[in-house]
């Protein structure tokens, strides 16, 4: 035994020490400014701010019904004509007559598809209309549900409603065509929707100042959002409330008109402080602005209102609104300028002036986001939201953290007072210890935020690490004494037959928190599966080499002081 | 000291029989049972349930009143219980469910007029199916093990012992938060999955040692029984330590409460607790009745109809 190479340059200590030096490597903590600073990425609940969890309003669900009486319900009511004839239901088309008159233009501007008009033999109008039945049940399904119904490719009639409906408001509408819901009937959004919905929160958050937003989508109609630093309110305001933006224009007094929706809006620039002279004053002010860019509709419609409802020469009685579902975000009058170029031609840059100050700042910032994103492609409901404030997120780390060196003591203590040989506990106490350096090595090296779960999971995996490590003591020192090597290498056989059993087991039972909750617990889970993995691959059968060593080291003395 | 806990030990394994053995247990599991059974037929849950599988608000702050002043100040909202949580002056004001625009009015006079908030919502279209998570999650745990184990030991009856070990370890533990109030939460689902994987661990260590080596029965039970009191009795420590400091000032008075650290620890607790009862008297018990009946059997003549035993 004593002529084999010394523990220390056993391949897997090596390979142990190897990878806590890498550990500490990615970690890299240093020390600069009175402060202590790692790579460790920490969560939402140790730096403070909010998580919104966003549940995406649709459902998804085949569909069937019939041609023909989504033409007669349909066109009766746009023709009012309840008596419409089917004539023929085609693959690609279908022809109906109908006894009022109308023409082309008419028939084609409702959207079903384009037709060609006849006259009917037996008086009326025959219209053959180029439309297929999945575009007549969307097209019907957006009326009746007054949703906006997308197809979904695929063999069959798929449709995604963008709207909260229940199976029986489906069911029923479907009923009137004699069509229905082919189960199953899910709640949720199709994966681009939900993609894009994510997309667009990004880029609004990012219009906010946040560079790394951590969103996640969950199934097919959650998304969790986490915003650090922000309070709650800020974080809904934010997030969550994005809508349909839409610019009025005031008629008189209290009455407006439509002039466009977020739709017409092309382009959104940063906010920008501007020197402006206001009437009156001598000295020019700083003033907050969001300037933005509209479509060639969206300036044609601007112009036209502004000089239908003669904004263009008296500016101040006619203010332009603008609305996000329905509530008044910003409002100011045409700037006389402006209103000048309005009246002579379509502009489409403008600046949206927020005020001076913080305040406009703020503002401005505000207002960019509702300017930049528009509306999400489907409405968003917060169903779950959290907060922890930063001071209670400084304290929860400065816990953390007396909470771990605390039970590393006590662990430490329990181990003394039972094995009472430093050569055992020093082992054991380093090996749990350079488990906890190769665990956040990993967190930092895949970017894995820790917050409050994941260090339970740490500590958790550092509970389990001891026992095995008492397994390993224990088997191999069966008798007391360390035995010769060969019987030690059987009785670690066996003590890791154990160990793997045990941690075979923690994994699989902690596996299902993979996937429930929302991945709330993800992270504790994937910590103590990782973290087990770990321990049993990589620390622990270092340690075994390494108490080998150690203790036979001081056997021999032993023998050499007997002798 | 040690010597003494040793001569405990030798004495327990030579002199306790294997129906004294079964009955602590078995009046701990009925009990454990009739606790779940009694919450069950008065809340609808086995365990009573948090915010998160609940629905509505619960907010914590500081703050030196009391409890019914609290709830006094916050009658515009739907308040259903607000109680001291931990720490000097920590209090947690639990809601039902509200308006956005209520929910928003309330986080930010809580914010403004508060320090170290930490808010939880929970609407209910979250909450109900995370309650079928739950529960699925821990059926679907608990299998997994059971499969596990089966898989190690390859034998029914000693595989079992382990399973039914481990359930009445998850049983005490889950009747323990009903008799100390702790409510299911995230966290404490986390610790209750955590013990299913965790409580086994001295089990199998008990099984191998008896089933897989040689030497005198009362021998290896005394070892195994050493380490495996040593690793319970370490881990317990450890979380003993970590709830203190997760329940806030027990210790340093300006230790605030870590629900999350709290839950899992006091789950844990509970169920290590019921661990060394179970491993070493249910588990222990039927394994030691089932080796002497296999003993028994290899002396008396086999039957040969009966399938043999691949031992």
């Amino acid at each position: 035994m004593n002529e084999q190479e010394p523990f220390y340059k056993n391949a897997r200590v090596i390979l142990l020490i190897a990878v806590v030096l890498g550990s500490l490597v990615v970690i890299m903590p240093s020390y600069s400014n009175g402060e202590f600073h790692t790579n460790l990425k920490y969560g939402l609940d140790l730096e403070g701010g909010s998580w919104l969890q966003l549940q995406l309003q649709g459902v998804v669900a085949q569909v069937d019904a019939d041609e023909g009486k989504i033409i007669q319900a349909d066109f009766g009511r746009l023709l009012n004509d309840p008596a419409i004839r089917i004539d023929e239901v085609a693959a690609e088309s279908v022809t109906f007559t109908t006894s009022k008159d109308t023409d082309k233009k008419t028939i084609d501007a409702l959207g079903y598809g384009i037709s060609t008009i006849s006259k009917g033999a037996d008086g009326g109008t025959r219209i053959t209309l180029q439309t297929n039945k999945e575009y007549l049940i969307r097209k019907y399904l957006e009326n009746s549900l007054n949703a906006e119904v997308l197809p979904i490719t695929g063999r069959f009639i798929t449709v995604e409603i963008r709207k909260a409906v229940t199976q029986e408001e489906v069911e029923n509408s479907l009923k009137l065509v004699d069509g229905k819901v082919i189960p199953p009937f899910r709640v949720g959004v199709s994966a681009e929707t939900s993609d894009l919905t994510k997309k667009i929160l990004e880029d609004k958050l990012n219009t906010a100042g946040f560079k790394e937003i951590p969103i996640r989508t969950v199934g097919d109609n959650y998304i969790m959002v986490d915003l650090a630093g922000m309070d709650m309110t800020t974080a809904r305001d934010i997030a969550a409330k994005p809508g349909k933006f839409e610019i009025k224009i005031q008629v008189q007094g209290n009455e407006t008109a439509h002039v466009l929706y977020g739709t017409e809006i092309s382009k959104v620039d940063p906010i920008q402080m501007e020197s402006v002279r206001v009437a009156g004053a001598t000295e020019k002010v700083d003033k907050w602005g969001v300037p933005f860019e509209l479509s060639d509709e969206g300036a044609q419609a601007l112009r036209d209102a502004a000089i239908q409802y003669g904004a263009v020469t008296n500016p101040e009685s006619h203010y332009l609104s603008m609305y996000l579902d329905g509530k008044l975000v910003f409002d100011a009058p045409l700037d006389r300028e402006l209103a000048k170029n309005i009246k002579s031609v379509p502009v489409k840059t403008l600046v949206a002036s927020t005020g001076q100050g913080d305040d406009g700042q703020k503002k401005a910032r505000q207002l960019q986001i509702h300017l930049s994103s528009g509306a999400l492609p489907v409405n968003v409901v917060v169903v779950g939201s959290g907060q922890v404030s930063a001071d209670l997120g400084e304290k929860f780390k400065e816990q953390v953290v007396i909470a771990g060196i605390i039970a590393l003591f006590t662990v430490a203590f329990v181990i003394y007072f039972r094995y009472r040989q430093p050569n055992i506990i020093i082992p054991m106490l380093a090996t749990s210890f350079s488990e906890v350096l190769i665990i956040l090595g990993f967190t930092a090296l895949v970017g894995f935020q820790l917050d409050l779960p994941t260090i339970t999971g740490i500590i958790a995996v550092i509970g389990t690490g001891v026992d095995h490590l008492i397994i390993i003591t224990d088997e191999v020192l069966a008798g007391g004494a360390m035995p010769p090597d060969k019987v030690y290498k059987s009785r670690l056989t066996k003590a890791f037959a154990i160990i793997m059993a045990a941690a075979a087991t923690v994994v699989i039972a902690m596996s299902p928190l993979l996937i429930m909750g929302f991945g709330a617990l993800k992270g504790f889970a994937v910590i103590t599966i990782i973290g087990v993995l770990i321990g049993v691959g990589i620390a622990r059968p270092a340690y075994a080499i390494i108490i080998q060593g150690l203790l036979v080291e001081s056997s021999d003395k032993k023998f050499a002081d007997e002798d | 000291m040690t010597l003494s806990i040793e001569k405990i030990i030798e004495s327990y394994v030579k002199n306790v029989t294997l129906k004294q053995m079964i009955i602590i247990p078995a009046i701990f599991l009925l009990l454990s049972l009739s606790i779940l059974s009694y919450t069950y037929l008065t809340t609808g849950s086995p365990v009573e349930l948090g915010v998160e599988f609940k629905g509505g608000t619960a907010i914590i702050f500081d703050s030196p009143k009391t409890p019914d002043e609290l709830k006094a100040e916050f009658r515009g909202y739907p308040v259903t219980q607000a109680r001291e949580y931990g720490g000097q002056e920590r209090k947690m004001v639990q809601f039902g469910t509200m308006t956005e625009s209520v929910h928003d009015e309330l986080t930010k006079k809580v914010n403004s007029e508060y320090t170290n908030v930490e808010i939880r919502q929970m609407g209910e279209v979250v909450s109900k199916p995370l309650q079928q998570q739950a529960v699925r999650a821990i059926i679907l745990s608990f299998l997994g093990m059971a499969i596990v184990i089966y898989i190690i030991f390859r034998t029914f009856i000693p595989s079992m012992a382990v399973v039914i070990s481990a359930f009445a370890d998850i049983a005490f533990a889950a009747a323990m938060m009903n008799v100390f109030g702790v409510l299911l939460s995230l966290g404490t689902v986390a610790g209750l999955l955590m013990l299913i994987g965790y409580s086994v661990d001295t089990d199998i260590l008990l099984t191998t040692r008896l089933l897989k080596r040689k030497g005198e029965l009362n021998e290896k039970i005394i070892g195994a029984m050493k380490t495996g009191l040593t690793m319970t009795m370490t881990t317990l420590a450890a979380l003993v330590a970590l709830y203190l400091v997760s329940s806030g000032s027990y210790i340093i008075s300006s230790f605030t409460r870590i629900d999350i650290i709290r839950d899992i620890s006091m789950v844990l607790i509970f169920g290590l607790i019921a661990d060394i009862v179970n491993t070493w008297t249910t588990n222990l018990g039927i394994l030691k009745w089932y080796m002497e009946k296999g003993k028994l059997r290899e002396k008396t003549i086999e039957k040969p109809k009966k399938r043999r035993q691949t031992a």
